[in-house]
């Protein structure tokens, strides 16, 4: 409507509203423009080197003169892990020993946080920063072998100077040392390494042995499956005669089908990351498949709880810190990773974790701390054991992201 | 200065308005197109991503792809929207119109809940309704139900956190319109003869609670023809106790701008919820928002979660656009109410 008494200065709506489509359209050049560049660097750093992911990595992100890194001690150490991933004091959630023991020698204080649950949902946290070349706020990250393999390939993880750590060069057992991730393992350090099987109540459901019974309908709707693609798909691959070392397409294929016709049966209840553990105490769910050392941490809240490898086979992974691009106290964290790869400390996390040690020597040093620990099978797997575990194959992009999506339609995403 | 803005004081409303539209240019136009341009994308997180305007099919793949989902989101909204209004609209009458000394208090109660992290509130409910909890222990106890019946990870559980979640979003708009309505109206009307709806307000309420009773059993999963029926019921009874005209001429109607608000305050957000399919609910529960965080996630598939995102845009705006029209909230709004 015109208002009579308008004066010369003529902003009009209609002009008010070119105003407006202008600026959205410079907004909409902008992005335009912001999107080629935020494309390259993506772009840039790995299809820079070969693409094909697995043995020209190390070169890829070595540079041509590292830049040294500052050797102060840093004040505080930004450390992000898994739930039930550390000792921690019985009567006091908070405290952890061998954290409290880096700061007695140190001086650093470990800001730690049990923030991550799932790989994929972690690294959708520190992503955006990462491309963006900025810090993610983490001085240390836990992320499973073939997550860490990815940060690796695009370049994320900081390099360490493997002069600073010389505890951890010579006790890292053998098995870990150059995969095909990381040749010189200078980006990545083994934290625990585990075997995933089933988890039950045994009051509820009995002594459990095979993975069948994660498709026996005594239990729908009391079942929960990881979401974890590589350990879901890895124990049903087992179950249909297959080895998750050397899966094909076709037996992926099979085992998604087989796991659908569960989820179609109403036999699973959910797809979960660490939350099973919480359920399995609550008793929503009596089956669960399990990573091995956090049904001996819930027992303590539940005695009947128990885990075991399945005839058929279980998987095998392991977790590694990483320093992530950009953290200002790499030299900290390297003499951190150097800490815990001290038998007598790692023996102390191992005592309360019970996920299977990365360390030469901490078996020793956990017989005196604990001799039955020192020989609980899931923290030194006893050779048969080993036998019946494998880890998932190592997969190249195209594959992972096949697989990624089928799993995801699969979980009803 | 003051004679400088007197002579252009057209231009006032536009610089009163330049701050927020600054703040929505920066932080939603821009970021709109943004994602706009990112579903155009194709590629790999590993190898980059290049943009292409052939890549428009994108959306055509995402929407019937994710179909299944993107209904299941509007069915759970819608339904958990009605629930809101008929547990937030007695709930606001009865703090506006019998409220008296204690107003302030069930005011207070009413957005209590908001002190605690909407996260927090999710996976409270996760305990309290876990299978053999608080409320589902005993009564499993006592033999009144079989002991694999559960709650959680199914619809109903789903619905009932978005409910919960988002009723004190429909509670105080509703409350705000009722609270300021001249009640002389209502007087006047009683004065002129206007009593117990009869028989309209049965009517009224069976088809109104056969509605409700066939939305919820439709996204419970229960049976259709029992749930309307028992919601026809339970409305006729309602209708015909609480549906007085003076209530459905005057009152009703002056509320409806409050219900409006609160509904979009609680249809729009419950249709990208994801927090309480993830929480409360089982792999046939994902919504619309599941998805978008999946593909964006765990996936690294940017273009079909922009694409996604894009269209849930849209879709709502569509959703909300009839309802206005519907409502026709233009002319109650023209300053003839109270």
């Amino acid at each position: 409507m015109t208002d009579p008494a308008r004066t010369n200065l003529d902003l009009t709506r209609r002009r008010f509203l070119q105003g407006t489509a202008l600026t959205g359209a410079a907004a909409f050049l902008a992005a335009c423009g912001t999107s080629g560049t935020s494309a390259t660097p993506n772009a840039g750093a790995p299809s820079a080197a070969a693409p094909s992911p697995g043995a020209s990595d190390a070169p890829q992100v070595e540079e041509p003169s590292p830049t040294p890194i500052d050797k102060t001690v840093a004040a505080e150490l930004q450390f992000a892990n898994w739930p039930l991933y550390i000792d921690t004091d019985d009567d006091d959630s908070t405290k952890h020993k061998t954290l409290e023991d880096f700061t007695a020698e140190y001086g650093t204080v470990v800001k730690y946080s049990e923030v991550i649950n799932d790989n994929n949902e972690f690294f959708g946290t520190i992503k955006a920063p990462l491309e963006a070349g900025q810090p993610t706020g983490w001085d240390l990250v836990v992320l499973t072998q073939w997550m860490a393999a990815r940060i690796i390939r695009l370049g994320w993880a900081e390099k360490f100077d493997l002069t600073d750590m010389p505890t951890y060069t010579v006790t890292l057992e053998d098995v870990y040392r150059g995969p095909d991730f990381d040749a010189n393992n200078e980006y990545h350090a083994p934290w625990q390494a585990g075997m995933t099987g089933l988890g039950f109540d045994r009051k509820v459901t009995g002594d459990l042995t095979s993975s069948n019974s994660l498709w026996d309908p005594k239990w729908a709707g009391r079942v929960t499956y990881l979401t974890e693609m590589r350990d879901a798909v890895g124990l049903t691959l087992w179950n249909l005669g297959y080895n998750p070392l050397t899966v094909t397409t076709e037996q992926f294929d099979e085992a998604v089908a087989k796991m659908q016709s569960a989820v179609d049966d109403g036999i699973v209840r959910a797809f979960t990351g660490n939350e099973y553990a919480e359920d399995l105490v609550a008793g929503n769910v009596v089956l669960a498949m399990s990573w091995s050392g956090d049904i001996i941490q819930k027992q303590l809240e539940k005695g009947s709880l128990r885990f075991v490898i399945p005839d058929e086979g279980g998987v095998l992974w392991y977790d590694n810190m990483l320093v992530p691009l950009g953290s200002p106290n790499l030299y900290t964290a390297e003499l951190f990773i150097d800490f815990v790869y001290r038998p007598e400390i790692a023996a102390q996390i191992a005592a309360w974790v019970n996920y299977i040690v990365p360390v030469k020597g901490a078996k020793a040093e956990l017989a005196k701390i604990d001799e039955d620990l020192a020989k609980n099978p899931l923290i030194f797997p006893p050779p048969e054991m080993l036998a019946k575990v494998r880890p998932f194959k190592s997969l190249s992009e195209e594959e992972e992201v096949y697989m990624n999506d089928q799993f995801s339609t699969l979980i009803g995403v | 200065m003051g004679s400088f803005l007197h002579r252009h004081r057209s231009a006032i409303p536009y610089l009163l308005l330049a701050p927020g539209l600054l703040w929505l240019v920066l932080f939603y136009v821009y970021p709109s197109f943004q994602m706009l341009i990112t579903s155009f994308w194709s590629g790999t997180l590993e190898t980059g991503f290049t943009f292409s305007l052939s890549n428009w099919t994108t959306y055509p793949e995402a929407l019937e792809r994710y179909s299944t989902q993107f209904g299941r989101s509007i069915l759970y909204s819608a339904t958990a929207t009605l629930l809101t209004l008929l547990i937030a609209y007695p709930l606001a009458y009865a703090i506006a119109f019998r409220g008296g000394r204690y107003k302030n208090l069930m005011l207070f109660l009413v957005v209590a809940p908001f002190f605690t992290s909407f996260l927090l509130r999710t996976i409270s409910w996760k305990i309290i309704l876990g299978d053999d909890g608080l409320v589902l222990g005993p009564i499993k106890d006592l033999g009144f139900l079989d002991p694999g019946f559960r709650v959680l990870a199914t619809p109903i559980a789903v619905i009932s956190g978005i409910t919960y979640n988002f009723l004190p979003f429909m509670t105080l708009p509703i409350y705000v319109s009722l609270e300021k309505m001249d009640r002389r109206l209502t007087e006047a009307a009683e004065d002129l003869y206007a009593g117990p709806w009869r028989p309209g307000g049965t009517i009224a309420g069976a088809i109104g609670g056969g509605i409700v009773g066939a939305l919820m059993g439709f996204s419970f999963d229960f049976s259709l023809l029992p749930a309307i029926a028992t919601g026809a019921i339970v409305g006729g009874v309602g209708g015909t106790l609480f549906l007085n005209e003076a209530f459905v001429r005057v009152t009703l109607p002056l509320s409806l701008p409050g219900v409006f608000a609160g509904s979009l305050l609680v249809l729009i957000p419950a249709m990208g919820d994801y927090v309480n399919a993830t929480l409360l609910g089982n792999p046939s529960t994902n919504m619309i928002g599941n998805v978008i965080q999946s593909r964006f996630l765990t996936n690294a598939d940017y273009p079909t979660a922009s694409a996604l995102s894009f269209m849930l845009m849209i879709g709502i705006l569509a959703v909300v656009a009839v309802y206005a029209r519907a409502l026709g909230t233009e002319n109650l709004t023209a300053g003839r109410g109270a």
